[in-house]
């Protein structure tokens, strides 16, 4: 039970999210009315995404300094999560600009320098899986892993910033956090970003035992 | 023999891949007539594109000039030959020697296709000579990344149609870029931004030069 | 199996970009707010009413189903792996 208080820490924060997420009056901001507080749940999945991500390339760098195969199960486990939470946050995405910007693909260049991401990171799970040589994978797709982290950033945190977006808090539009004058989109959002982040290392745990006892034989051997 | 200095054993390696590739000319004809026909096809197609369409096209036919160009290169190598250079230089010099030969290459490939595209599909640009140095840097960055992408995928039982799948998400957010920084060349006015899109360019191109070389040695490892 | 399916994603968001990447972020301004009240429909009502709470909720719902559809991807291939021993 000693190892496991954050996996309560987790449901716990995240059942304050639900609740909170629906009680807490939120300020008015551009045409969202009520549907702003889906900012609690869109926002945290780009979070746990991004860490999957890192905890992923660290993992392959570790690999490709140790020859640990460990790590590598571990990398290919974070980035399989990793690409959950970035597909979920697409979806949310999707969904709540179809009600406020009036269309489900909208040509936001968020919206598409992540989808350009998620690609990139399928491609490195369809690199996996065209290996057979098992070290040979770890270590062609951890360099993979390398460059496509070394892209992620240029393209989802300095392009979208250098165009105009749909998304609040760009050049155009209000932004959540000037409006969020009493505080209260805060103090839920934190620890929705917190709790939605232990959350995913939680299924990340999962799948890396799972992939563990998988090659067992081979890593023990 | 006495160690020779990087410097030397890199031009060495470039000067094999240019004698290489002028013996073997058909590989070079190959691409010549690839960039040929593909510009011919748009023409037949479309005739003359306007400027954003002529922009996009001549990025299109880079892309898979690109891709074609730089695949073989890796492609070409035996395996005993690949183990052979591997006993004689360091990976480091093998990898810098590919990405200089690959940039030449990628370098001569674009003015071609530059030339093919006005020829065939008119000449919307105000600022040609911009245009030819965008087109250069765009070659360069392309040359670059694929480089790489080649040499994994070359790992991966030579799987060809693998490098597509790794290499169009990866040269996308590239690709905007240049498809954006050329944008100013069919126009009078500068567009806003334009200093930071190339700075932006040159340090995805330094990151991936210089993850290239630190990570092509493991990748060499047998 | 699982090899189509993230095929086919991977091909369904290089179509999504290609077709993205055709226009510029001006219009899309533009063609979001021609759009806006202009969708009909019992679905797009639903969402709308009681100021757009449900689209809150939908969020919820999907991520709620994603979180469960991989679980249970995970418990199946634990399952087999278990018959296997």
């Amino acid at each position: 039970m000693a190892k496991n208080w954050w996996k309560i820490l987790s449901v716990l924060l995240l059942l304050y999210v639900i609740i909170g997420g629906f009680m807490v009056p939120v300020p008015v901001i551009g045409n969202n009315q009520q549907a702003a507080r889906s900012i609690f749940f869109h926002l945290p999945m780009w979070m746990a995404m991004y860490t999957l991500l890192t905890i992923s390339v660290v993992n392959s760098v570790w690999y490709l300094a140790t020859n640990d195969l460990r790590r590598d199960v571990r990398a290919s486990s974070a980035a399989s999560v990793g690409v959950l939470f970035g597909v979920m946050g697409f979806l949310t995405g999707m969904l709540w600009a179809t009600y406020t910007w009036g269309g489900t693909i909208v040509n936001d260049p968020k919206q598409m320098t992540t989808a350009i991401a998620l690609a990139i990171y399928m491609a490195y799970l369809v690199l996996r899986m065209s290996f057979t040589d098992i070290d040979k994978r770890a270590r062609v797709s951890a360099i993979y892993n390398v460059f496509a982290f070394a892209l992620l950033i240029p393209l989802t945190y300095i392009i979208p910033r250098t165009v105009d977006s749909l998304h609040p808090g760009s050049a155009s539009s209000p932004g959540f956090s000037d409006k969020d004058t009493a505080g209260t989109i805060k103090m839920v959002l934190w620890p929705a970003f917190l709790g939605f982040t232990l959350l995913g290392i939680w299924i990340y745990t999962l799948r890396n035992r799972y992939k563990r006892l998988a090659l067992k034989n081979i890593i023990h051997g | 023999m006495p160690v020779k200095s990087p410097i030397s054993q890199i031009y060495a390696l470039v000067r094999k891949d240019l004698l290489l590739e002028w013996r073997q000319r058909h590989a070079l004809f190959g691409i010549l007539l690839y960039v040929f026909s593909t510009v011919f096809v748009i023409n037949l197609m479309v005739r003359e594109p306007e400027e954003r369409m002529w922009n996009a096209m001549f990025w299109v036919v880079q892309l898979f000039v690109c891709v074609n160009a730089v695949a073989k290169s890796f492609l070409q190598e035996s395996r005993g030959r690949l183990l052979y250079f591997y006993s004689l230089v360091h990976p480091r010099y093998f990898i810098a020697a590919k990405l200089i030969y690959n940039v030449l290459l990628m370098m001569l490939f674009s003015s071609v296709t530059l030339v093919c595209c006005i020829l065939f599909l008119g000449n919307p640009l105000l600022k040609p000579w911009y245009f030819l140095g965008v087109v250069l840097l765009g070659g360069v960055s392309l040359s670059l990344l694929f480089t790489m992408l080649a040499a994994i995928a070359a790992q991966a039982s030579q799987n060809a149609a693998l490098m597509a799948i790794m290499g169009f998400p990866l040269i996308m957010p590239i690709l905007i870029l240049l498809n954006n920084i050329s944008q100013s060349a069919f126009s009078p006015v500068v567009q806003p931004g334009l200093g930071g899109m190339f700075i932006m360019l040159a340090g995805m191109d330094v990151l991936i030069i210089a993850l290239a070389l630190i990570l092509f040695p493991f990748l060499w490892k047998e | 199996m699982v090899n189509r399916i993230s095929v086919s994603f991977f091909a369904l968001m290089l179509l999504f970009v290609s077709t993205a990447l055709g226009q510029d972020t001006a219009s899309a301004v533009q063609q979001a707010a021609g759009q806006q009240n202009t969708e009909t429909g019992a679905v797009n009502e639903f969402f709308r009413s009681n100021s757009k709470i449900y689209v809150a909720m939908g969020i919820l719902v999907i991520i709620f189903s994603c979180i469960t559809i991989y679980l249970v991807r995970l418990d199946r291939k634990i399952t087999k792996l278990e018959k296997e021993k």
